[in-house]
């Protein structure tokens, strides 16, 4: 009988601990440190949530946000399943060509590898590629180019094991450049294949 | 008569298929489920599961044991776990001609929010109907937070 009191004693504070974060909202700063802002609009009234890292609770839609402390024990057990469940973000790559040919620069060889480990990662069957010319030529002509060159990475990743089904190649002709330049001007930074992996 | 009858015919049928195709609209897909997931659509209850799409007006809700993670068309990182409910209200990413908007229903459960490209365009158009009021973006932000069944 004696050994149970402790136990009969936790029991209102448990339930109180309960009770008081049945709502909660905590803002998480990004990497930089930046945490934004929220604002809370309800029947009390608006309130700002702006500080990162701090959580505020409410018991319902007639009550002000109170701050409250967060253990990294609850936080865990509030929502270790939804971040164990959280997306990769989607990643994009730059593969640069040559001067009005079809073949990969040396760095942009070195990224395939790259691509293909985030493809892995992700389990993604939604991979884009698009093709992307300078200037140089008529519009129609680019348009074609820069297909050609998706195709080339396309086949590249399919050569590499990716899902055929996965990828779509399209081309942005020169209507997409990195730097913006005159007509006809040469530009290499825009000679590229975008492919982002989601 | 007859000519009215045909036109009123006509304004239906239009309006049907305006209603369809904003509800068929893709905004997302699952990425990473556990345990059960459905989806509500157009009051029918169907299984998610990894790469299945996310449309516009869809609920999706997770059991005891669930729990889904799910890639917006804007980039955001939307992830729930057990015992959640969420709509899909709004979403409007169309930077072509600058227009944005998201609107999510967070009803039940708990929420791992990470920002895309709509709270660093437009976090003034990014909104949150929760059980205890009404959550807005004044700046880009990424958040957690649980709600009970109001």
């Amino acid at each position: 009988m004696k050994s149970h009191l402790p136990l009969l004693l936790l029991a209102p504070l448990l339930l109180i601990g309960c009770a008081a974060k049945q709502n909660l909202i905590v803002l998480t700063p990004d990497n930089s440190g930046r945490a934004g802002a929220l604002e809370l609009n309800n029947a009390a009234g608006k309130a700002v949530i702006e500080e990162g890292g701090k959580a505020v609770t409410l018991a319902s839609r007639q009550s002000r946000p109170e701050q409250a402390s967060l253990s990294e024990a609850e936080r865990t057990s509030l929502f270790g399943e939804a971040l164990a469940v959280q997306p990769l973000p989607p990643v994009s790559y730059a593969l640069t060509f040559e001067f009005g040919a079809d073949a990969l620069t040396p760095a942009s060889q070195e990224t395939i590898p790259k691509i293909l480990a985030a493809i892995k990662e992700r389990d993604s069957l939604d991979i884009k590629v698009i093709g992307h010319t300078d200037r140089v030529g008529e519009e129609a002509f680019n348009h074609a180019l820069g297909l050609e060159r998706a195709v080339v990475i396309r086949d590249i990743l399919i050569a590499q094991g990716v899902e055929a089904g996965a990828i779509s190649a399209l081309s942005y002709g020169e209507g997409d450049p990195l730097v913006v330049t005159d007509d006809n001007v040469p530009e290499p930074q825009n000679r590229r294949v975008e492919v982002v992996v989601r | 008569m007859k000519k009215t009858l045909i036109l009123h015919c006509l304004f239906l049928l239009a309006v049907t298929a305006g209603n369809a195709m904003a509800e068929e609209r893709q905004i997302g897909k699952v990425k990473a489920l556990r345990g059960l997931v459905s989806i509500i659509r157009d009051g029918r209850t169907i299984p998610a599961f990894p790469n299945k799409a996310v449309l516009l007006s869809d609920v999706i809700i997770t059991g005891s044991d669930g729990a889904v993670g799910i890639l917006l068309d804007d980039n955001t990182l939307l992830s729930m776990g057990p015992i959640s409910r969420i709509s899909m209200n709004k979403f409007d990413f169309s930077p072509a001609t600058n227009q944005y908007a998201m609107r999510l229903g967070m009803q039940q459960g708990s929420f791992v929010y990470r920002s895309g490209l709509l709270g660093k365009l437009a976090p003034h158009a990014v909104t949150m109907d929760t059980p205890v009021g009404t959550i807005s973006m004044l700046k880009d932000s990424n958040f957690m937070a649980k709600f009970s069944e109001e």
